[in-house]
């Protein structure tokens, strides 16, 4: 036990050689980072319509109705924010399309109106987009492609409807007036659709704004990478030294546990010194969490001491990765690929709500997700048994695999 | 400490059986040279006397103690270097040897006992990664030593050394069986089998008395036979 605790202490000693590198790391990595929240989020680039969709219209739009349509759309409608329609002809709209510059585009075919009108349905509207996934654009457009059709085709029933009426009592003349109002009607409708209910945002993660989820999610992935930062505490080190102990007493499980609380000062350290920059950014309020608004720093302290127990556990995640890959590259590649591919399943990257159900279980079964939930439920007040359990078990897997696999080192041939 | 006597070891890398009956003794003040061609099993018998992995069979009496039996025994009567150097790159010699020994039985050691003859003092303040080969090596040797253990299990102490090295190894070395401690060497060196009192070929998982008549030749002749 006297030997294991100077073991510890040498590694912690070493452990300090290495503590102003990682400090200058860290602060650059967060000013890099912080630069980058600031112009994403302080200069409000996805809150305030900085970011448009532009969308191409091509095709015959000389119609009047249609004209009033598009005109109402991008004078009248909620929509005007975040998509601007440009009528343009099929070739500028193909050459801006392919230089990026039209998130998608329209086409109206020739004789849409007449077929309208005929009741037919033998001529559709063709929409083109840049994105094959499914996302918050493709939405948007959904649900311009139905108010499209509610207003085009579903009104037409009633409105032959009526015009059957009018005939049939002998009011011929008054049809296309009457035609008129019904229609205004209907655009009405249409247009203040979002009066007809309340829409509650739940937002992307258990109620966390997109501010507080990606700040957390950032953090975290930084506690993910940072065996990528600390990767010179795991570079030249021997398996005689490994065995030097072991003859002298020291065994695997206490070499790893010396190491590993070594390690974690050193984890700890650079999560201190990342959290001084962050605390002056909230005070001064470069970068504004809607959850913590006016609330100064202290709900920030909070959070950070949710992160002890998921830094203590993505400590040892570094640690087996380490130990179990042969030389320090390997080590490092591993570090880089494993917490890319745990911080993406874990909705890091990516809200994870975008996600397949099934990805999103499994995201949440990982340690990367366990460290998400854990740290999400602290935010509300604590977190649950289930997440703190979740965190410790990974924890104690992480730490006992890496004896086993010091064991293994000790003893091969 | 007056006699070290190993008989029967086993020990196998699951169907690979690498000693099969290792046995020989060993009086105080004597040197034991174990050779043998490359994967024979020498660093593993080594390793297997230290207490660094575990004998499938076999006893190891010191004194008529078996520390197989007893391996909390094993640091405190035994010294292993093993092959390459058991150090923290990135600390010092000194706080290399403060992991193992206490402030006041280094300053003794450096003043008059085995660091001073091992010339430690010289390079006590010197990171591990700025030193030598032969500082590294003598710094391996002076953690293992330091509190006097009456045996000492080097692994090819004198591999990959300039000759001004070997010497202050051999020095020391000469010292140490002189006062009655009890060396038991893995080596490929000429001139560390000179200082061997029996050397012995590990073969087929046994081993094999050699007498070492100094020429080498032939001994890589009979090592090459047998790889």
């Amino acid at each position: 036990m006297a030997k294991a605790a100077a073991y510890f202490l040498a590694q912690l000693k070493r452990a300090l050689k290495f503590a102003p590198a990682q400090l200058a790391a860290d602060l650059l990595i967060c000013a890099g980072a912080g630069i980058l929240a600031y112009l994403l989020v302080a200069q409000g680039v996805f809150l305030h319509g900085g970011v448009r969709y532009r969308i191409g219209m091509v095709g015959n739009l000389s119609d009047s109705y249609l004209g009033f349509g598009i005109s109402a759309l991008q004078e009248m409608d909620d929509s005007r924010f975040m998509i601007e329609l440009v009528e343009m002809s099929e070739e500028a709209a193909e050459e801006a399309f392919s230089r990026g510059e039209l998130y998608a585009v329209m086409r109206v075919p020739d004789g849409l109106l007449e077929s309208v009108v005929r009741g037919d349905n033998d001529c559709l509207i063709t929409y083109t987009a840049t994105d094959a996934q499914k996302g918050l654009g493709t939405m948007v457009m959904g649900e311009i492609t139905d108010l499209a059709s509610t207003l085009v085709t579903s009104s037409q029933s009633a409105i032959y409807a009526m015009q059957r009426v009018l005939v049939d009592q002998g009011r011929g003349d008054e049809v296309a007036r009457e035609t008129d109002k019904l229609n205004l009607v209907l655009i009405n409708l249409v247009l203040s659709r979002s009066g007809f209910g309340e829409v509650e945002l739940l937002g992307y993660a258990d109620g966390l704004s997109m501010e507080l989820y990606y700040f957390c999610n950032a953090v975290l992935l930084f506690l993910l990478l940072a065996g990528l930062l600390n990767c010179a505490f795991y570079a030249r080190r021997h398996a005689a030294l490994a065995r030097f102990l072991k003859a002298r007493g020291v065994g695997a499980f206490w070499q790893v546990l010396g190491e590993y609380l070594a390690y974690l000062c050193l984890v700890v350290m650079g999560l201190l010194a990342l959290s001084l920059p962050l605390a002056c950014v909230l005070e001064r309020e470069l970068i504004v969490i809607p959850e913590w608004e006016g609330m100064g720093v202290s709900p920030f302290w909070g959070f950070l001491r949710t992160l002890f127990p998921v830094a203590a556990m993505f400590g040892a995640l570094q640690f087996f990765l380490y130990e179990a890959a042969e030389g320090i590259v390997n080590g490092i590649l591993l570090q880089l690929f494993g917490g890319i591919g745990l911080g993406y399943l874990a909705g890091y990257f990516y809200p994870s709500a975008f996600f397949p159900e099934r990805m999103r279980m499994i995201g949440n079964l990982l340690p990367s997700g366990a460290a998400a939930r854990y740290v999400e439920e602290g935010l509300f007040g604590g977190a649950s048994a289930g997440a703190v359990a979740a965190v410790a078990v990974w924890l104690a897997v992480f730490f006992v695999l890496a004896v086993m696999v010091r064991r293994g080192r000790i003893g091969r041939e | 400490m007056q006699k070290i006597e190993v008989s029967g070891i086993k020990k196998a890398y699951r169907r690979k059986k690498v000693l099969k009956g290792v046995s020989f003794s060993a009086q105080a003040g004597s040197c034991i040279g174990i050779l043998g061609s490359n994967g024979s099993g020498k660093s593993t018998l080594l390793s297997v006397l230290a207490g660094v992995r575990r004998a499938d069979g076999g006893s190891f009496l010191c004194d008529g103690t078996d520390l197989l039996r007893r391996p909390g025994v094993i640091p405190k009567v035994l010294g292993y270097v093993p092959q390459g150097d058991p150090l923290m790159e990135e600390l010092d010699a000194w706080d290399n040897l403060r992991m193992w020994y206490d402030k006041k039985t280094l300053q003794n050691s450096l003043a008059g006992g085995a660091l001073r003859l091992l010339g430690v003092g010289e390079f006590l303040k010197t990171p591990v990664h700025r030193m030598s080969g032969g500082m590294k090596k003598r710094l391996s040797i002076g953690c293992a030593v330091v509190s006097n253990p009456g045996i000492l299990l080097l692994d090819e102490p004198s591999a990959a050394l300039d000759p001004v090295c070997k010497e202050n190894i051999r020095a020391y070395l000469e010292v140490y069986k002189k006062e009655g401690g009890i060396l038991l060497m893995v080596t490929h060196d000429a001139q560390d089998l000179e200082l061997c009192d029996e050397c012995y070929i590990l073969k087929d998982g046994v081993l094999h008395p050699y007498q070492y008549d100094g020429d080498f030749h032939r001994l890589a002749g009979i090592l090459r036979t047998e790889d």
